[in-house]
């Protein structure tokens, strides 16, 4: 049962990869400059970061404080079931690395970067960026990297390794290649959810803080997407896709699905990046009254 | 030589919701929303050369900052024809943001915590500055602004006045012709705007760049602008040099007197001669009607000991004020 769902997940994002590539590759081209420019933010925000080294600190402490209650919650829901939506302890485990490796990318790179976007449309802070021959959507996304952040990033990873092995499932070369391109998809989808969401902020000036609404959803994320009820189920695969954040790349390590999900995870990927730009521009349009 | 800026007939119309005051109106505006049209710029034509300096007066909310952004391609006009650097600004691209630098005097590129020098590296990546080229002008505007000493320290330790010079050289890096900056030495002490004036004085002599810039200071304005564009309710109501304009609308003249000998002269004396302005002994300063102040003079002369006279133009921002409640048509009353 669940193995058929996840089959027909998988041919639901084929076809929308096909959708997505339709004449809209050349917005995931990245010129040359855009590295360079790229490569200077980050060397500056380095630069920035390890004169606060207590940050770091800090940082692996926040993260193992934030692993150990996860880890407690989930023991407590376990002394009650021995599944959760199907999935055993070790790898609802596996899950919780993935969604805390996650974690890592947010915090270093997106609410630093485009999670600032609402305060910058209400300040004016925006206008210096877009009088910049940069492309506004990739320099406010990607102007950040808090360094000290991506501990969580290793970290997770290192959970779901551990989890993985109490399971005493070793992963086979390909079964590893399709979670590490469902985890690049699952930071895609994650990225394109934010953009979504910020952009709202063109049209809601006084909105006062997006983000929340980012953290309210992605908490859904936590849990493998089978533990919830079908309708919720739908709304996350298909809606506001977090299942594809967290379900999925667990699932591809831990060979709960074949590695065929990679291709589907890419193809989900590739349409919520484009949908998100699609959405950005024509926010963009109205901030700057383009849209009548 | 085609001009460096051209606006025709430039419009701008903002839709805001009316809201009425207390609960009851924010209940209302959410309800049923009710918008009202703002007209922040109307119908605004004007030209500017390569190399001018044009200044842009005017009150709080006039439209000078809206038609900057409309220039800059911030912001697309309701109506109207823009052209700056031979391009159409919000359609022009990467290639048109080379060409011109936007400085907004209340907000800040500079990264706080670091030496201003990491931000100018930035704009080397972002404007794809060659290394030597980058190299001669950065050194080019250390020695312009004096930056010496302060290229290597946080910016968060640097004055308002070190800041907003930063602020400059890292907007100037890409040696773009054309310059808009609102507010330049918004907060700045004396010292330090009579440095940017320097300046962009100077920057304009060496490279040509044509300036547009909004400011507060009249000094900024006359010390550096050959001409100004003056805006008010979103209408351009004056375009020209500025002392044609005060020798247009100013309705008065000042006698600025020092009386000699005795002190026998009084305030009241001197108000049978014009509007008493200001009395400290031996210092008057007398506000007579523009077309008797040579006639005036003459009785004063005559009348009192006096042993200095002249006869000055009210200050420059009396005229604006005045440019501004009373519009720029000549007085001929």
């Amino acid at each position: 049962m669940e193995r058929w769902e996840g089959e027909q997940i998988a041919e639901w994002g084929v076809r929308n990869a096909e959708f997505a590539m339709q004449g809209r590759v050349r917005t995931l081209r990245i010129p040359h400059s855009a590295l360079r420019i790229l490569a200077a933010l980050w060397r500056l925000n380095l630069a920035e970061e390890l004169q606060y080294r207590a940050n770091f600190v800090a940082s692996v402490l926040g993260t193992l404080f934030w692993i150990g209650t996860a880890l407690l919650t989930l023991a407590l829901f376990f002394r009650h079931t021995t599944r959760l939506g199907g999935w055993d302890y070790w790898e609802v485990v596996v899950l919780l690395g993935v969604f805390n490796a996650l974690t890592g990318v947010i915090e270093a790179v997106l609410r630093p970067g485009i999670g600032r976007l609402a305060g910058e449309v209400r300040s004016g802070g925006l206008d210096l960026v877009l009088a910049k021959p940069v492309d506004a959507q990739g320099f406010v996304s990607f102007r950040r990297l808090d360094v000290w952040r991506l501990t969580d990033f290793v970290l997770g990873l290192g959970l779901a390794g551990y989890a993985l092995s109490r399971l005493g499932r070793v992963p086979g070369l390909l079964q590893l290649a399709a979670f590490v391109v469902a985890l690049a998809a699952a930071g895609i989808v994650v990225y394109a959810i934010w953009v979504a969401l910020m952009s709202l902020a063109f049209w809601f000036v006084s909105v006062e803080n997006l983000s929340v609404l980012f953290d309210a959803v992605y908490e859904g994320a936590r849990y493998p997407v089978t533990a919830y009820p079908g309708a919720l189920r739908f709304v996350f695969v298909y809606l506001l896709p977090i299942a594809w954040t967290t379900t999925i790349p667990a699932s591809a390590l831990t060979g709960r699905l074949g590695p065929e999900i990679a291709l589907a995870a890419a193809a989900v990927a590739a349409l919520a990046f484009v949908l998100a730009r699609l959405f950005w521009r024509a926010a963009l349009r109205r901030y700057t009254g383009a849209s009548g | 030589m085609p001009p460096a800026i051209t606006a025709e007939q430039l419009s701008k119309t903002f839709r805001v919701k009316v809201r009425g005051p207390g609960l009851r109106g924010a209940i209302e505006a959410l309800l049923r929303p009710r918008y009202r049209d703002v007209h922040a710029v109307r119908e605004v034509t004007f030209r500017i050369d390569p190399g001018e300096i044009v200044a842009f007066l005017g009150p709080n909310g006039a439209g000078k900052t809206t038609t900057l952004k409309m220039l800059a391609g911030l912001l697309y006009p309701t109506s109207g024809r823009v052209e700056v650097a031979g391009f159409v600004p919000w359609s022009g691209g990467p290639e048109f943001k080379r060409r011109i630098a936007l400085v907004l005097g209340n907000r800040q590129q500079l990264v706080w915590d670091l030496p201003p020098e990491e931000t100018f590296q930035l704009n080397r990546a972002i404007y794809e500055i060659a290394p030597a080229a980058y190299r001669e002008r950065l050194a080019e505007l250390v020695t312009l602004l004096e930056l010496g000493d302060v290229l290597d320290k946080p910016v968060r330790q640097l004055s308002l006045g070190e800041r907003m010079k930063c602020e400059l050289a890292a907007a100037l890096l890409h040696h773009p012709p054309i310059l808009f900056l609102d507010e330049p030495t918004l907060g700045l002490d004396v010292t330090a705007q009579e440095a940017i004036r320097r300046f962009l004085a100077e920057y304009r002599d060496r490279h040509g760049a044509t300036v547009l810039l909004t400011s507060h200071y009249m000094q900024d304005v006359t010390a550096l602008a050959t001409r100004v564009l003056i805006i008010n309710r979103g209408r351009l109501l004056y375009d020209g040099a500025l002392d044609a304009l005060v020798a247009r609308i100013a309705r008065t003249k000042r006698l600025e007197l020092v009386l000699g000998g005795g002190d026998g002269v009084t305030a009241e004396t001197l108000a049978a001669f014009g509007a008493v302005k200001s009395f400290r002994f031996p210092n008057a300063v007398l506000e007579v009607p523009r077309q008797e102040a040579a006639a005036t003079s003459a009785r004063l002369l005559a009348a009192l000991p006096i042993a200095d006279l002249s006869i000055e133009d009210p200050p420059i921002e009396e005229v604006i004020r005045q440019a501004f409640t009373h519009g720029v048509e000549e007085d001929d009353s």
